[in-house]
């Protein structure tokens, strides 16, 4: 009773304490942790040692190397003992099993009983130990042990201890898990084969004269493995004509088995390839911080995608179609191919943690409207831009939670009418607003202290510096029963084409048009503080 | 039959679009389509339209194109067809104004080749207005609200002949603090269609026929336009 009492509280005061939780923490990060700073360091050391200490086996083999490789080895060890103690700590929290157990008791007012909370706490730890790669690492440790030195070739597990450290080999591994069954079923054929072959050919070359003949069964399935493989080393080989008959059967059903192997491997890598890529185009999202997701690589997801590639801004594709993924991966964009309405692909594109912008840009807007709404419901601060073929979807796209949409269609008949109207002036100052011509228009933020801080816009210059005051942005609504050129606008206040004696103030932001070097020599004159 | 002298070729979602705008400016058009079940599907809309078989010259010159049609708009959603259309029609009329919607600049080439005048790659504007966005919010805010919107136009002015304006340099206008207006510039129609900016270091001396492309409330271009027309001194240059 005692001791159960003291097992409760050892574990409450594990619970509680800051220093264990945080040393703990310290190893998941170092030894399991994928996304920890710190694992890679880790890793890299781990492969060092596994190398070298297999390294030190081999050259021991032929030379001597006295009192250093008993020290080596013993460094080695230890090393790998202490790790292997630490992912038998880590691997899950015992005293939490003890406390659930604990408390559950509590909470149905049944006495606590040890033992079976105990016995969860050790087919836990079992657990990990029964897992293969801890099984590995065991195996690297225990031939060490000096009564079992005739282990020593396990040392050789030491090279597959790189499992753990190495990406690549690891998805090699679960490659080749996924296509077990196939896997599986191929070496039930193959046993089969191997096995009918070398019981045929030890029935028929047993009595071969000169001592030429198979000497026992197991030299017969070695013939059958060697032969069935294409290996063919020749050491053994039939000399009566049914020997030879069996030889022919076992040479074509050999062929067989070997391009069904090479056919379940490649195509098992096909499948996987896109994945792994995938996998490969989310580390660089995560470790770029990338916030820009775009969906959708079509005409207008070209066009945005060359202009922020132009603008040197950091952004990831996602596209269901090869063809499109492939056009922008030549082009040097991070691109996934996928559907952007699975969610988990979005997620795994950071999109709940560290995307600020989603733009969606596919020609369908169901999918568009599908894809603003999960979006917004993995992530409220996110800023949504979509795009809207038909005109009645702009106000579903809204509700969706898109911040602006943009819709083609309704932009065409804008520029029409517009062109219709009044040909000259459009076409004069179309390209100036959407940015397609060198003389533009720009905003300059007054900052406080700045020389325009409580200037006069009379005593800006714009004239001289060849640039036309368009208006200003101000924080704050607009003034009640204000001048006739001011318009609300999203809580900020428009004052259009000011009076001479309007008075700039910090935070106001100034649209003026000019040409992009006017501008840049505008913003020069502010730097210096020379107006 | 009305004769209205703007024609949309193409009843799309396209052309539907481009036509409601244009009704909504007092713009009277007229759509033709080949495709029998979409005109059905505009006219139930309330559109006009009628079905038409684009490739007969003959029927083309009865709808009116080489006659009173002064502009026609190219809104098939296949790239061949409208370069068809287009290469007929310029044919019919060298002078008529051909607009043509592209879905890539290769064959916005195309059309220009054909004889279009005026090439419009929706994509491609909306790929720059999405990048607008992200590049500078404020700015497409701002021109969504006041120029793309409802409070401010942007609207060009034919100075008429014997005005108080002509022969005087364009710097001298000082049209921002007489009317509530931002000139952006003129536009010599005669010269090219290129815009001089009114800041533009050329100093360019105003004559009878140039444009002024002014941007303002609706109200203060329309009090413009009628003191240029009056021909009133003391309010354009203030005496």
């Amino acid at each position: 009773m005692d001791n159960t009492h003291r097992l409760i509280q050892t574990s409450y005061k594990l619970k509680d304490s800051v220093r264990y939780r945080r040393a703990k923490n310290f190893f998941y990060d170092l030894l399991e942790n994928p996304k920890a700073r710190i694992r890679p360091y880790f890793d890299v050391f781990m492969i060092l040692l596994v190398v070298s200490s297999v390294w030190v086996l081999i050259y021991d083999v032929r030379h001597d190397m006295g009192l250093f490789d008993d020290l080596f080895e013993w460094v080695a060890v230890t090393i790998f003992i202490i790790e292997y103690l630490l992912r038998f700590w880590i691997y899950n929290d015992s005293h939490e099993v003890i406390l659930s157990h604990y408390e559950r008791a509590e909470f149905i007012n049944q006495p606590f009983r040890a033992w079976p909370a105990l016995r969860e706490v050790v087919a836990k730890k079992w657990e990990y130990m029964t897992q293969p790669l801890a099984i590995i690492d065991l195996l690297a440790i225990i031939p060490t042990y000096r009564p079992l030195r005739f282990l020593r070739i396990f040392l050789l597990f030491r090279l597959f201890k790189l499992f753990r450290y190495t990406r690549s080999i690891s998805e090699f591994v679960k490659v080749l898990n996924e296509k077990r069954i196939e896997l599986f079923t191929l070496f039930i054929f193959m046993a089969f084969i191997t096995f009918t072959a070398a019981t045929a050919l030890f029935f028929f070359e047993t009595d071969v004269a000169d001592g030429k003949g198979v000497g026992s069964f197991f030299e017969s399935i070695y013939w059958a493995l060697v032969t069935m493989s294409t290996v063919g080393y020749g050491d053994i080989t039939p000399h009566t004509t049914e020997g030879r008959v069996v030889t022919i059967i076992l040479i074509i059903a050999g062929l067989g088995v070997i391009s069904f192997f090479t056919s379940i491997i490649v195509s098992a890598f096909g499948e996987k390839m896109h994945e792994i890529r995938a996998q490969r185009v989310f580390s660089e999202v995560e470790r770029k911080h990338i916030d820009l997701i775009v969906c959708g690589y079509g005409r207008v997801g070209q066009v945005v995608a060359d202009q922020l590639a132009l603008d040197q801004r950091q952004f990831v594709l996602l596209d269901p179609l090869e063809s499109n993924v492939r056009l922008a991966k030549q082009k040097g964009y991070l691109a996934v191919q996928g559907d952007a309405a699975d969610s988990a692909l979005l997620e795994s594109l950071g999109i709940a943690t560290q995307a600020k912008r989603l733009l969606c840009l596919t020609g369908d807007d169901v999918v568009n409207v599908y894809i603003t709404l999960s979006a917004r419901q993995m992530n409220s601060q996110i800023e949504i831009i979509s795009r809207a073929n038909h005109r009645e979807n702009v106000t579903k796209l809204r509700l969706a939670g898109a911040d602006h949409t943009v819709a083609p269609y309704e932009i065409v008949g804008l520029i029409a009418a517009e062109y219709v109207g009044q040909p000259v002036a459009f076409e004069a100052i179309y390209g100036m607003l959407t940015g397609q011509n060198d003389v533009g228009i720009e905003a300059v933020r007054v900052r406080s202290g700045s020389v325009l801080d409580g200037r006069c816009m009379a005593d800006v210059g714009f004239r001289q510096r060849k640039l036309i005051p368009f208006g200003v942005v101000r924080e704050g609504g607009c003034p009640v029963g204000g001048s006739s050129g001011t318009y609300e606008i999203e809580g900020r206040c428009f004052h259009f084409n000011p009076t001479s004696d309007f008075q700039l103030q910090a935070g106001d932001l100034v649209v003026m048009f000019g040409h992009e070097y006017s501008v840049v020599h505008f913003r020069d004159c502010l730097e210096r503080g020379t107006l | 039959m009305e004769r209205s002298d703007t024609l949309i070729f193409g009843c799309g979602p396209m052309g539907q679009e481009v036509a409601e705008q244009l009704i909504g400016r007092k713009l009277p058009v007229y759509m033709y389509s080949s495709d029998l079940d979409r005109v059905a599907e505009v006219l139930a809309k309330g559109f006009d339209a009628a079905v038409l078989d684009y490739t007969d010259d003959d029927k083309l010159r009865q709808a009116g194109i080489g006659e009173w049609v002064k502009v026609i708009f190219c809104l098939f959603p296949e790239e061949a067809k409208n370069v068809f259309l287009t290469l007929s029609a310029r044919a019919l009329d060298s002078d008529l104004k051909i607009i043509c919607v592209s879905e890539s600049p290769q064959s916005g080439q195309k059309l220009f080749a054909a004889g279009a005048s005026k090439v419009i790659d929706p994509y491609e504007i909306s790929g720059r207005k999405v990048h607008e966005l992200i590049a500078r919010p404020m700015i497409v805010d701002m021109l969504e609200h006041t120029v793309f919107g409802k409070h401010l136009d942007i609207a060009e002015i034919e100075i008429p002949l014997d005005s108080c304006l002509s022969g005087n340099p364009l710097s001298a206008l000082d049209l921002g603090r007489r009317y509530n207006v931002v000139l952006m510039g003129v536009v010599d129609v005669e010269m090219s269609d290129s815009l001089i900016f009114s800041t533009s270091g050329v100093d360019h001396k105003l004559d009878a026929g140039d444009m002024l492309v002014v941007i303002g409330p609706t109200v203060e271009i329309t009090r413009l336009k009628g003191d240029l027309e009056e021909d009133r001194t003391d309010q354009l240059l203030g005496g």
